[in-house]
């Protein structure tokens, strides 16, 4: 990966709502950070883009495409929910793997405030099984409290463990002018802020749930030959790929032939990310990690509720069920902590374009292991000492996709 | 000049007349039925089913006028402009093999399914068994008995557009008759804050006249004999937060 950029993340208007004039505020400032990067010599586009519903518009991709001068240039469009900037990285990096492309830039987006926000939340839960889970009132803050109120109770982690987490990620993004936090509420959040927030859904409160956005997302992935040549000194390696999938409604995991042939009678339950686990698993072996905790450096994860970012940390394998609890409460996750999660705001903070996350969940990662935060961000504060190896994680459904990555600095 | 205005005229009144038209379509299909029936069959030797029975109970106001531009915005400084673009369209959810299931629900019954080699049983049902080592087996169709446990569940104090009115609700996933599956759906007749993990529950159908034979039909409430427990700090906390909540609802325009 030889570079990334993303659009302010906003909601409303902005001035720069175009899907157009979006994709070439991110190819501009891309071209700015690796002047030897031509549009010229791509060989593939990848686009991440979840719901059609919101633009109204089917293949939206081929707007932005051919409003580049990309014709004749071969391309596809990944969707996978919440995970389809994970998974669009996944296509990108099989490709380039292959050895039959090379330069393989990703672009995502989602245009979130085109509708009402509830009506918002009812469109992204169209991608809960509408037959089942839809029609008897669920939308995913609903599932997310059901799945995590469960979970809490039997890892010990309490509501105000949450608060921390979003505060974290909110006063995270606060040190980015691009964020949505940023530039809309513009505020540091205390524990007190949150847990006084109004119930979404028991136990989730309106400053667990991450934000509905606008934004979009470009990242360049290309094979090692052409990083080297055209960006030398400021590449990454992504060292790791994990992809993984669970059932559509929750209800159904709770033992299911799958998981408990792997892992045993009664996982995961509705409670645990068992995809997060699997792809995590594929991806440490493949980055040869042994001790995710110890040998990772930063890790930017798919926040979308604050008990969520705890139910992943018990996934990725960075705490188990005796001290998840502790992990949050000593501040591991935190800036200057043992292992930084979010430091870049994460959706909790920056936003959540849905086709965009996982892309600026990359970016950010990207920023931290070459040493860029303090170029991009107002301030150095959320650069992270010396990283060299750095994890992203994309997750789509109620856990139903997950996708993990391992960038190293080579 | 009148006549051509006239013209315009009819012609949109046509495109807003979808509606009575489709469903006039409806009646003369049911009428001339066994006559198409046999027609068909003697030129096609695929069978297809017809659909007589059409129940229509969409709300005032859904008029299926497709795709309009209804406005437009124009920001102060003149230099930006956004549309307003309406979509209204009804959709056919075909249901096929899960039909049994479905048609259960207008009867007041639950049917799920059950994998004739390794037993597992299922609702929702699947049609054929999720453990690859039983090769897709088709599985069979069961009557659940109507009762079962919270797995899981939540308080919802916001919820999707067309969800917002019926707030607060619990939410929660029940296990019903034994099966390897947890169910989503209302538990109404409780206080929310008084619902608990593990507490027995039944399923309760809509009366008869308002069924559509889908997921709506039906919610749960307190098993027979359930009490609430004593109030507990949590519970108050839940309470606390969920109070707000009806009068929120109340300020709700239509």
């Amino acid at each position: 990966m030889i570079a990334g950029a993303t659009t302010p993340f906003d909601y409303g208007p902005t001035g720069f709502e175009s899907i157009e004039e979006q994709a070439v505020m991110c190819l501009k400032e891309i071209q700015q950070d690796v002047p030897d990067f031509s549009l010229r010599d791509v060989d593939l586009m990848v686009y991440s883009h979840f719901s059609v519903h919101f633009g109204h518009q089917l293949c939206p991709e081929w707007i932005v495409h051919d409003h580049l001068g990309l014709v004749g240039v071969p391309q596809f469009r990944v969707e996978n929910g919440g995970n389809t900037g994970g998974s669009a990285l996944y296509a990108a990096w099989l490709a380039v793997k292959s050895g039959h492309h090379h330069i393989v830039p990703i672009m995502g987006w989602e245009t979130m405030d085109s509708v009402s926000q509830s009506q918002g939340s009812e469109f992204i839960a169209l991608a809960s099984d509408i037959r089942y889970e839809l029609m008897v009132g669920g939308i995913y803050p609903i599932f997310y409290a059901a799945l995590a109120l469960k979970w809490m109770k039997e890892n010990n982690v309490t509501e105000e463990d949450c608060a921390r987490i979003a505060v974290k990620n909110r006063n995270n993004a606060m040190e980015n002018a691009k964020t949505q936090w940023y530039r809309n509420e513009h505020k540091y959040l205390t524990i007190d802020d949150v847990m006084n927030s109004r119930m979404i859904a028991y136990p989730i409160k309106k400053y667990d749930c991450c934000l509905m956005t606008r934004g979009m997302a470009a990242v360049i992935i290309c094979d090692e030959e052409h990083a080297k040549n055209i960006a030398p000194d400021n590449y990454v390696v992504i060292d790791g790929i994990g992809l993984s999938s669970c059932t559509i409604r929750a209800g159904d995991r709770i033992n299911i032939p799958g998981w408990t042939e792997r892992y045993g009678e009664g996982y995961p339950d509705i409670t645990e990310f068992a995809a997060c686990r699997n792809a995590a698993e594929y991806a440490y072996k493949h980055a040869h990690i042994d001790n995710p905790r110890k040998q990772i450096h930063v890790a930017e994860i798919h926040d979308a509720f604050s008990t969520s970012e705890a139910q992943i940390y018990k996934a990725l394998g960075f705490a188990t069920r005796d001290n998840v609890a502790q992990f949050i409460r000593d501040g591991c996750a935190e800036i200057g902590g043992e292992l930084p999660v979010n430091p870049g705001g994460g959706l909790l903070g920056y936003g959540h374009p849905v086709g965009a996350t996982g892309l600026m969940s990359l970016t950010e990662c990207f920023y931290q292991l070459t040493g860029m935060i303090g170029k991009k961000h107002l301030s150095k504060r959320g650069q992270i000492p010396n990283a060299e190896v750095g994890l992203i994680n994309s997750h789509a459904g109620t856990g139903t996709s997950i996708s993990n990555f391992i960038l190293r600095r080579p | 000049m009148p006549a051509a205005a006239k013209k315009v005229k009819s012609g949109s009144v046509k495109k807003t007349k979808v509606v009575p038209v489709k469903k006039t379509k409806a009646v003369p299909q049911k009428k001339t039925q066994p006559a198409s029936t046999t027609k068909a069959e003697a030129k096609m030797p695929i069978k297809k089913p017809n659909f007589s029975k059409v129940v229509d109970c969409r709300p005032a106001g859904v008029a299926e006028t497709g795709l309009v531009f209804t406005g437009y915005e124009v920001s102060d400084d003149g230099i930006l402009i956004n549309h307003k673009l309406h979509y209204d369209q009804l959709y056919t959810l075909r249901n096929g093999s899960n039909s049994k299931h479905f048609l259960g629900f207008l009867d007041g019954k639950i049917f799920g399914t059950r994998c004739p080699k390794c037993g597992d049983k299922f609702f929702p049902p699947r049609i054929t068994c999720w453990d690859l080592t039983c090769k897709m087996e088709q599985t069979e169709w069961v009557e659940l008995k109507p009762v079962g446990y919270v797995h899981t569940f939540t308080i919802a104090g916001w919820s999707g557009r067309s969800s917002l009115k019926r707030l607060p609700f619990v939410l929660a996933y029940g296990i019903i008759d034994g099966c390897k599956t947890a169910v989503a759906n209302f538990l109404l007749g409780l206080d929310p804050w008084d619902a608990e993990f593990g507490m027995p529950i039944k399923v309760v159908f809509k009366p008869k006249a308002e069924r559509l034979g889908a997921m709506v039909d039906w919610h749960f409430e307190p098993g027979d004999g359930w009490t609430p427990g004593p109030m507990t700090p949590e519970k108050e906390r839940m309470k606390k937060m969920t109070l707000p909540v009806y009068e929120w609802v109340k300020t709700m325009k239509e």
